[in-house]
């Protein structure tokens, strides 16, 4: 009878470790896939279209010691991201970094999208603490878009700053010069 | 039994949804557009098929005492392959269905198909045993879903094909129309089948 329950446990032992095994594969060979398409689910198409368009991701850039590098020598920069389209084409680069100069309430945290000419693909506002209806107007395209399309090899001295938020502005500019400069000093 | 009257079976006499009227949760729960009951319905066509061949293919190496656990971790097995291959192949998809893809594991048509037909017979029966009894449940998914994304959306498919002047039947998409719009659904096909028998009589 003890012998009975012996067979009966090790039989139902064997099915399971079978079914474990192949799940067990089944799980490596499709978890690579699974984290992109979590990740792209995380990124708001919107923010991807804002910065770069036609991006539908943005993934880790390749080189992690060359990101690690930048995070050592630049103390406002916060990541480097390779964006990619749909058929996973690098479109360009975005620098993700803190404003140098402060705002009204404190840094602004931007992304910067580069594209592979070196021109300015786009700019998101990540975080910020300005002022709504004031400094937050520099959220707004109406504002960043005037940053679209210069030339990401050196600094932006000239703009537009919205009037009466000159403040936000300049902590604005400041984050988009950082991008530019950790653009033209590392990726160029 | 022929091998197709085994398959017709499944899909008329013995529909796990409209006949046996099981595994209604998940039927009810997702049907509210047609690329969601067809996703589900497939979903469940591997899930039954592949449980079914394999069962029938251990049943003189499963013993009787531990039958049940052993259909589990089979149908469970199963289930999770479908779950993982449709998380990564098929993701807005895997997204709309949720919970219900892991769900088909106790889904009592996959059960009671192993208990019933595939722990009794053989690999090629029990595999056309699944695939029939998974394209009736298929055949009354699209039948409802597409009545649901109809009536409740004014769509099929995504593609409008009601005109503008339309208002959406909110409530076709809703629980309480799922049970609604089933209940009408089934009475429909008893009638039907009721006519033709009486006819043949």
């Amino acid at each position: 009878m003890k012998n009975n329950y012996v067979r009966l446990g090790g039989i139902l032992f064997i099915i399971a470790a079978i079914s474990a095994g192949i799940l067990a594969w089944l799980n490596g060979a499709t978890s690579d896939l699974i984290a992109k398409n979590e990740a792209m689910a995380s990124m708001d198409p919107a923010v991807l279209e804002a910065v770069m368009p036609g991006a539908v991701m943005f993934n880790e850039y390749e080189d992690t010691a060359l990101v690690d590098k930048i995070k050592s020598e630049n103390d406002k920069f916060v990541d480097l991201l390779t964006a990619v389209d749909a058929s996973d084409n690098q479109l360009g680069n975005v620098v993700r970094t803190w404003s140098t100069v402060s705002g009204y309430g404190g840094d602004m945290e931007l992304f910067v999208g580069v594209s592979t000419e070196g021109k300015i693909t786009g700019v998101n506002v990540v975080t910020h603490s300005e002022t709504s209806g004031l400094g937050s107007r520099t959220t707004e395209p109406e504002f960043w878009s005037q940053f679209v399309g210069k030339d990401a090899g050196e600094g932006i001295t000239d703009f537009d700053a919205i009037s009466g938020v000159t403040k936000s502005s300049n902590s604005f500019l400041s984050a988009v010069n950082n991008a530019i400069s950790i653009y033209s000093e590392y990726l160029k | 039994m022929s091998k197709f009257d085994i398959f017709k079976n499944g899909v008329t006499k013995e529909n796990p949804i409209l006949a046996q009227q099981v595994g209604m949760c998940a039927t009810l729960a997702i049907t509210t557009s047609l690329i969601n009951g067809v996703g589900m319905g497939v979903a469940v066509i591997a899930v039954l098929t592949g449980s079914n061949i394999v069962i029938s293919a251990l049943r003189k190496f499963i013993p009787d005492e531990v039958r049940i656990p052993a259909f589990v971790i089979i149908i469970a097995a199963f289930t999770t392959i479908i779950d993982l291959v449709m998380h990564a192949y098929t993701f807005e998809l895997y997204q709309a269905l949720g919970v219900f893809i892991p769900l088909i594991v106790v889904n009592c048509i996959i059960l009671a198909r192993a208990e019933a037909f595939a722990f009794s017979n053989g690999v090629l029966d029990s595999a056309i045993d699944g695939l029939g009894m998974g394209v009736g449940y298929l055949v009354a998914m699209i039948l409802l879903s597409s009545i649901r994304e109809i009536l409740g959306n004014g769509t099929i498919l995504g593609f409008s094909i009601l005109p503008e002047s339309y208002e959406p039947m909110m409530m076709a998409v809703q629980p309480p129309g799922a049970f609604i719009l089933l209940g009408l659904l089934i009475g429909l096909v008893n009638y039907l089948s009721n006519r033709k028998n009486r006819k043949k009589a």
